[in-house]
């Protein structure tokens, strides 16, 4: 995968892309299956290389736990961030769609690479941030759209 | 003679009866006595209905909704608010954060 494909790549140098991804393991995903569940431990981080993931949350719908969706990514961008970030569990399931291939990158290896290159570290860091800082944006203004709306409807 | 008579006769019984019955049919009813506890029905009866001439809103928006439908009417809101909330985010203002969707659970 190309630095520029990926957003968890960006800004990094093909050679410092090509030792991040030489951790990596290839995984293909058949579609319907579970990448991970909600609760699990964060082990791995991953890159989707070709295809979409699906982020659930469940949710009781008439008395029965449903997964709805509350995000889909796709080739390029990064699922499972909760690797880097403790407590290391999944906050969200991940399933494929359709046949989806990944490469996940082992915490651990990634921690010890960052530790003796500091540089792409921060780098990374900063591009998960951007991922993060994102989902936080999204999320606050459909939580604030919400509100709005339940303020509007009791006060009525 | 006295059969013309015999038939006057019974014509006169037949035509007193007929008024007897008569005025019994259509003499007003007595208001109901003190002793008679009035009755009353114990439900309502609802107005009579030919071919649901009233559609009856259903209790909640969902209540007939099959559960297929209803999920992936959840799915159709939440890509709506994303959206919506993606449009506040690359040009922050009050109108955008507030821009109404199409999606059912908020018409």
């Amino acid at each position: 995968m190309a630095p520029d494909r990926s957003e968890l790549l960006k800004d990094l140098t093909a050679d410092e892309a090509q030792r991040i991804l030489a951790f990596g393991s290839r995984l293909t995903v058949p579609s319907g299956a579970s990448l991970f569940q909600l609760g699990d431990p964060a082990e791995r981080l991953f890159l989707i290389e070709r295809g979409r993931i699906r982020l659930t949350l469940p949710m009781q719908v008439r008395g029965r736990q449903e997964d709805v969706v509350v995000e889909e990514r796709t080739a390029g961008q990064t699922v499972g961030w909760s690797a880097l970030i403790p407590p290391h569990k999944f906050t969200l399931a991940a399933t494929a769609p359709l046949e989806t291939e990944v490469i996940a990158l082992p915490r651990e290896d990634l921690r010890k690479h960052f530790a003796a290159h500091p540089t792409v570290g921060h780098k990374i860091t900063l591009n998960l941030a951007v991922v993060i800082g994102h989902r936080l944006q999204l999320f606050q203004a459909m939580w604030l759209r919400e509100m709005q709306r339940t303020v509007e409807k009791h006060s009525a | 003679m006295e059969m013309l008579l015999m038939v006057l006769c019974m014509s006169m019984f037949a035509l007193a009866v007929t008024a007897i019955a008569f005025g019994a049919a259509t003499h007003p009813a007595k208001s109901s006595s003190p002793d008679t506890p009035e009755l009353r029905p114990v439900k309502a009866v609802a107005p009579g209905r030919f071919f649901a001439d009233r559609v009856v809103p259903p209790d909640s928006p969902g209540s007939y909704v099959p559960t297929e439908v209803l999920l992936a009417q959840i799915e159709n809101h939440v890509r709506l608010e994303q959206a919506a909330a993606q449009s506040f985010l690359e040009s922050p203002s009050h109108a955008q954060l507030h821009t109404k969707t199409t999606s059912v659970f908020v018409n």
